[in-house]
């Protein structure tokens, strides 16, 4: 079995007692395949019992164990030591606090904010069959209907995203990723009845519009769940519900539109279009110095030159729809 | 080499000088980058929630336009590279939508096959162009200057329809730097967000994650941050000023976009190359 000495760099803060986090130094002789979880076990028993964590099932399922292993969230429980040995080997491996959440106690942190936003976006399923019926009639779910929301029925909550999300970092009150992925799985279970009231809730400010698009939940998601998606088809069903007066609603449907008119976005009307007047009115000063240095967008878009071509094509999208809404209608008749 | 290139709305208006200093570098590198002219804006993030089937087919046929010259289709925009890359995912996971997509470009004769591979400008010069051929080209080594490379979301998340570099300690940019004679600077927040694409619906917000980004190059005493992406840029240069404000530092530092920092260390000038047009110079 193959065996080495690695030194682990773990954060230790106590609030009440210490004025600043520090950083303790522990080496432990490890054999490959054991995880960081054990290590920090290792530690508490012997090396230092104050050291303080959370972790419960060990098997990648509770979501409890979450940390930063060299600056990235991940279960301790499931990352091996062997899997994040960098340099030669030898550089300490440091283990910290998720991020955008409160430090209890050394690696642990609060995670009532993130349960506070599971509430208030019903992140539960609200069903059909009243209260008093429960347990005495059955609502199958399809496969197919399951697929849609088969992977982010995974999510553990471990918080992982949580910790990655760039929004989160600098606005505390953002809704966050996994509260989006649990409204688009709930607003897709076909037993649930409010979608429309979840989705404003969703909607409201510092949520779903604004998601940077930058991936990093998506990157560092434990459980591979294509957490983009969730929020783009959450984003989809706000259109469709025609829920457009948002400023992201409206900055979005200015891309539909403007590919349509000449193939190219109109970048010079997108401020006022998703803004606003009243809105775009701080924009000035700086549209007038980028102005000075002939920065400024051209007031028409040159059309491309198969721009028929485009609006042919989005002719053909549009009968689609229509047929694909007539279809849908005609369902709904017969059931 | 050849490639079909493909035109970012935003170059074609506010970073207009990206795509000038790059028609510079095509003839030093001999490189030829032919315009797709015919294509449309790739509906950027929006498109794909806007109407899903509006964004497989116009992308489908931004690529197929490529396809049918028998080229791999170019980007300098990051955005545009992940639009392009995730919709030609899908079409090549899904014979249904390919079915559909090419029924609807018919009447143009244009068709959907996967032929025609979708790269960043960034990986034409570091992978395929090779960095040991462009360091024959330096002329104009750019010796002791600090450059902070910052790679943009779009180029390195997520990972598996990107993976060139690993998201969490990419290097690409970096050896690029190098090769061209520069220091590269290290940063924490070389992969992080610029924050351009809630600029206009998260104003206070977008500002921050920028601002972060750019005091912290200044921190670690860059003279430039260099960028593959125009919506980094725009993020980084116009925005600056109201980045910075309230901000506890001594300067403001210039942002390169990449085709401008090689055609420096290829002897061109700061007016061939557009420098003098951003905001911070
Ligand atoms: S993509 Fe959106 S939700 Fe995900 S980490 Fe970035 S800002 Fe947060
Ligand atoms: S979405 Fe993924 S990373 Fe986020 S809480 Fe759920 S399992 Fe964890
Ligand atoms: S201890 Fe349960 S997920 Fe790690």
């Amino acid at each position: 079995m193959e065996r080495r000495e690695v030194s682990f760099r773990i954060y230790r803060y106590n609030p009440q007692v210490d004025r600043h986090p520090f950083y303790d130094n522990f080496k432990v002789a490890v054999e490959k395949g054991i995880t960081i979880l054990r290590v920090l076990n290792h530690i508490k028993e012997h090396l230092e019992p104050r050291l303080t964590f959370r972790a419960f099932c060990q098997a990648g399922i509770c979501g409890s164990c979450a940390v930063r292993v060299n600056g990235i969230s991940r279960l301790a429980c499931t990352t091996q030591v062997w899997d994040v040995l960098t340099g030669s080997g030898d550089d300490p491996i440091l283990v910290e606090p998720l991020n955008n959440l409160e430090v209890i106690r050394d690696l642990l942190v609060d995670v009532d904010p993130l349960m506070e936003k599971l509430k208030q976006n019903s992140s539960w399923v609200a069903p059909a069959i009243p209260e008093q019926q429960m347990g005495c009639k059955e609502h199958i779910v399809s496969e197919t209907e399951l697929e849609v929301i088969d992977s982010a029925t995974d999510c553990i909550l471990c918080g992982s995203c949580y910790s990655e999300c760039s929004m989160m970092g600098v606005n505390r009150r953002y809704i966050s990723p996994p509260v989006l992925l649990k409204a688009f799985r709930m607003n897709n279970d076909t037993r649930d009845t409010i979608g429309a009231e979840r989705l404003q809730q969703v909607t409201a400010d510092h949520g779903l519009w604004d998601c940077t698009h930058c991936y990093r939940c998506v990157e560092h998601c434990t459980k591979k769940i294509a957490i983009m998606e969730g929020i783009h088809r959450l984003r989809e069903e706000a259109l469709e519900r025609r829920m457009t007066k948002s400023e992201g609603a409206r900055h979005a449907q200015a891309f539909f539109d403007d590919i349509h008119d000449s193939g190219r976005l109109k970048e010079v009307t997108l401020p006022l279009r998703t803004k606003g007047v009243a809105g775009s009115l701080g924009m000035i000063p700086l549209a007038m110095k980028m102005g000075l240095k002939g920065r400024t967008p051209p007031l028409f878009m040159k059309k491309i030159p198969d721009i028929k071509h485009v609006r042919e094509l989005y002719r053909k999208l549009e009968i689609r729809a229509v047929v694909k809404r007539h279809a849908v209608r005609q369902t709904e008749r017969l059931q | 080499m050849k490639y079909a290139y493909f035109l970012s709305c935003i170059n074609e208006s506010m970073t207009r000088e990206l795509d000038r200093s790059l028609e510079i570098l095509e003839k030093d590198l001999g490189i030829e980058l032919v315009k797709l002219t015919r294509g449309t804006c790739c509906g950027g993030s929006n498109l794909d929630y806007v109407s899903p089937d509006h964004f497989l087919v116009i992308n489908g046929r931004n690529i197929a336009l490529a396809e049918q010259m028998k080229l791999d289709l170019v980007t300098s925009c990051n955005t545009c590279l992940l639009t392009l890359r995730r919709a030609r995912q899908i079409l090549d996971s899904s014979p249904e939508k390919r079915e559909f997509v090419n029924n609807t470009l018919r009447d143009e004769g244009l068709c959907y096959s996967g032929s025609s591979d979708v790269k960043h400008l960034l990986w034409v010069i570091t992978e395929d162009y090779g960095l040991g051929r462009l360091a024959g080209l330096v002329t104009t080594p750019l010796t002791g200057m600090r450059f902070a490379p910052f790679y943009g979301c779009h180029i390195l998340r997520p990972s598996n329809l990107l993976g060139k570099d690993n998201p969490a300690t990419p290097m690409s940019l970096d050896h690029l730097v190098e090769t061209l004679g520069g220091i590269p600077v290290e940063y924490a927040s070389k992969n992080k967000c610029c924050g351009f694409h809630t600029l206009l619906v998260a104003e206070k917000e977008s500002l921050a994650l920028s601002g972060n980004a750019i005091e912290d190059a200044i921190r670690a005493e860059a003279d430039y941050i260099v960028t593959p992406c125009p919506l980094c840029h725009t993020a980084m240069d116009a925005y600056q000023p109201m980045t910075l404000k309230g901000r506890a530092v001594s300067r403001t530092i210039p942002v390169l976009h990449l085709s401008q920092l090689i055609g420096l260390a290829l002897g061109h000038s700061r007016e061939e190359l557009g420098i003098d047009r951003h905001m911070i110079t």
